[in-house]
């Protein structure tokens, strides 16, 4: 009956099912499989059981991995997603030029990675570069950034910070467009100062906009690559070895593809883990129907 | 013991991954070498190559061959280098690699290791008619898996403009010694100055405001450390498909030699900006911060046309064990199974004649592999760039050697890298890190 009914939208929606299924189901089911066989991509694969869980489970540089990957999305999300709220408080006043800077701000979200990277390589150089000549100007030795365990992460948190804070910011300015200015009326006439207002107002009101910038900045941040690869390749000592580079390195470079899709599955399974909590936290909260 | 159904099972998923990546690969364009279609009797063979310089010279070279050979077409792939590397492996995989491809040392023990390439013996070459270390670099249990092609050659590239504002001769013959005693480190010293005009030897020199460098040390084993610790007397590898072996004594000497130049004598950048992946020596050298730069001879299309002085080439500096250079070859190989197995030999075996390989020398994209054809690629740089490249040719006559060639390289080069990334910051001593990199790089050979 529905068939019948509907079967122009399911004609409308055939090719991009067809990739989703071709290009996003599949192989994630192909990676589900992979993670219990040996195989090293030349020869055929041969069945292993748990092997590739067991060894994951006595892997230190692989939980190391993951372990950076924490830090490096803690570096990340909270900086970012403030910086983006704050940001998109200030341009959705009505100043001089509000549209070139709401451009300007996503600008490095349209940059490509790659390129991105060498020019901040070029930036963080400890000599020449703008940071640290900077620095020398008040008085303070920067230090290696790159080459250095200590900052190389930060660094590299600080590059996707710089990227991704535009682009969040244009869903908060969305979010802040959608909240009626009569709530504002009235929270004034009932004598809110402005801090109480953000607090009870803005951001309750915010709730749907936050609950999607945190689920997809997370699930990005967990899967960080490009920056990582152009700007460190990992070092030094492994302090930038993050899980999504480990899994290249483990597939592309050592050939071990059961291997990489076991660590794969390690990385959904937290992504997962994560969103769900999310779910659950915003879910609890009360969302505003403004429709 | 297996049961039926895993078996099952198994086959499923080769099958399915091998779609997949045949699937991917046509979505990135190619259509994934499927050996040509057969109609009217013409076979059309696929060859793949990453360099576009030398597309332009392979679009003759495959001219010629069609005309002499008009039942076969070639069709010519070009991929951007890490592509190349992706996609051949995935091509491997869904059994549909392009019949005649290019391959790499590094890469060699990986694809030759699992079947992926024909064994030459039915050409019957005359192997001693190439380059030795280029025929050695690709041969599995004393067999030859690829016509000879190229070879590159490291080679110290120098700023002459340099040279002669420090009043300084480049010596007949640069030597070094792990004491630090030679004419090599004595060249680099009077070629560093700082801000103040003040050589490393002079009291109140101050590293941290160098002006330019004398020469280029960092953390690259086909340019530097292998170079160091091979004409050292130190070893590499075992033999062919063997063990590391880079941390005995003599190895250790030459990689402690080469982080002195950064940190002990200061005749060299700093690891922080010469480090790899972010690493820019060529940029210095081309900026004219560094004198002395050891280079294959590939990169000179890259440096040549933008320095803004004038480029010399000079023999590589002898240390105790004699002069030893990299020397790095490139092959034809042929995928075992291709459709067109006699017309892809057929090809690979023309490419290693001196017709095709006269013709890319002249056109100044490579040394040929073939004996004897060196003199076009000199003619081309003296007559385009008036640069004499003829020490490269004089390296290649001595002691060289290949990229240590093993299984497991792909994966231990990041590795490697990073090791001795920390060693030429100083961080690590040589000795650790050699026998960390050791270590490491012995787990990955199968």
């Amino acid at each position: 009956m529905r068939w019948r009914r509907d079967w122009h939208a399911y004609l409308f929606i055939g090719p991009s099912l067809l990739g989703v299924l071709a290009f996003l189901l599949l192989p994630m089911v192909i990676v589900f499989v992979l993670s219990f066989f040996h195989w090293e991509l030349l020869s055929p694969p041969t069945f292993a059981g748990l092997d590739n869980y067991r060894r994951l489970a006595g892997d230190g540089e692989s939980w190391h991995s993951l372990w950076i990957t924490v830090v490096y999305v803690l570096l990340c999300i909270p900086l970012q997603t403030v910086l983006a709220l704050v940001l998109a408080l200030l341009l959705n006043q009505r100043i001089k030029g509000v549209r070139v800077f709401r451009s300007l701000f996503v600008v490095p979200w349209m940059a490509t990675p790659i390129v991105m990277g060498l020019v901040w390589n070029w930036i963080f150089d400890p000599r020449d570069g703008a940071i640290n000549s900077a620095l020398a100007v008040i008085g303070v030795t920067g230090p290696d950034w790159l080459s250095d365990a200590t900052w190389a992460l930060p660094a590299v948190a600080l590059v996707n910070v710089w990227q991704y804070t535009g682009y969040n910011m244009l869903f908060f300015l969305a979010g802040l467009q959608g909240i009626p200015q009569e709530l504002y009326d009235a929270a004034a006439t009932d004598g809110a100062t402005p801090r109480q207002r953000f607090w009870r107002v803005t951001l309750p009101l915010l709730n749907p906009t936050m609950f999607f910038v945190m689920v997809t900045n997370l699930i990005g941040a967990f899967q960080v690559f490009d920056t990582v690869f152009v700007m460190t390749n990992g070092g030094p000592s492994k302090s930038t070895e993050v899980i999504n580079f480990k899994i290249f390195g483990t597939a592309f470079r050592e050939f071990d593809f059961g291997y990489a899709s076991t660590l794969s599955m390690l990385l959904f399974a937290v992504i997962l883990g994560v969103t769900l909590v999310q779910v659950r936290f915003f879910g609890k909260r009360t969302t505003y129907d403004m429709s | 013991m297996r049961s039926p159904r895993i078996r099952e099972l198994r086959h499923a998923v080769t099958l399915l991954a091998a779609a997949t990546l045949t699937l991917t690969a046509c979505g990135s364009g190619g259509d994934g070498g499927d050996g040509g279609g057969t109609g009217g009797g013409k076979v059309t063979l696929t060859y793949r190559l990453w360099d576009d310089q030398q597309k332009v010279g392979y679009d003759k070279v495959m001219a010629a061959f069609e005309k002499a050979n008009p039942n076969i077409d070639v069709k010519i792939e070009l991929l951007p280098y890490d592509e190349y590397w992706t996609k051949l492996t995935a091509d491997a995989v869904a059994g549909t690699a392009p019949d005649v491809f290019w391959m790499t040392p590094s890469q060699f023990p990986e694809y030759v290791t699992k079947g992926v390439l024909a064994d030459m013996s039915p050409l019957k070459l005359d192997t001693t008619k190439f380059h030795p270390t280029v025929v050695g670099s690709f041969t599995y249990q004393d067999k030859l898996y690829g016509v000879p092609k190229d070879w590159g050659i490291v080679g110290l590239l120098y700023n002459k403009d340099l040279f002669k504002k420090a009043g300084v001769e480049m010596p007949a013959s640069l030597t070094w010694k792990p004491d630090g005693s030679g004419t090599f480190l004595e060249t680099a010293r009077k070629l560093t100055v700082d801000e103040a005009g003040k050589h490393p030897e002079d009291p109140g020199f101050d590293p941290a405001k160098v002006k330019t460098y004398g020469f280029a040390s960092w953390n690259h084993y086909q340019t530097q450390w292998m170079n160091w610790v091979n004409s050292n007397g130190g070893k590499l590898l075992d033999k062919p498909f063997g063990k590391y072996t880079f941390n005995d004594d003599a190895s250790v000497q030459a990689l402690r030699f080469g982080v002195d130049l950064v940190n002990k004598y200061h005749v060299s950048p700093p690891a922080t900006q010469t480090n790899p992946p972010t690493g820019k020596v060529t940029d210095m050298f081309k900026a004219g911060e560094v004198a002395m730069f050891p280079a294959n001879n590939a990169l000179l299309p890259y440096v040549a046309p933008e320095a803004n002085f004038e480029v010399g080439v000079a023999l590589m500096p002898e240390g105790p064990a004699g002069r030893a250079v990299n020397l790095n070859g490139l092959s034809e190989a042929v995928y075992a199974k291709s459709q067109h197995p006699q017309e892809a030999m057929k090809l690979a075996a023309y490419l290693g004649t001196e017709e095709p390989q006269k013709l890319m020398a002249a056109d100044g994209y490579i040394f040929p592999a073939l004996n004897g054809l060196t003199q076009g690629y000199v003619d081309y740089w003296q007559k385009t760039k008036k640069l004499d490249v003829s020490p490269f040719v004089e390296e290649s006559k001595g002691t060289t050697f290949p990229l240590p060639v093993t299984t497991g390289f792909t994966g231990f080069e990041t590795k490697l890298n990073q090791i001795f990334n920390e060693m030429y910051l100083g961080k690590l001593d040589p000795k650790q890190a050699a026998d960390q990199a050791v270590t490491e790089g012995n787990a990955t050979v199968k």
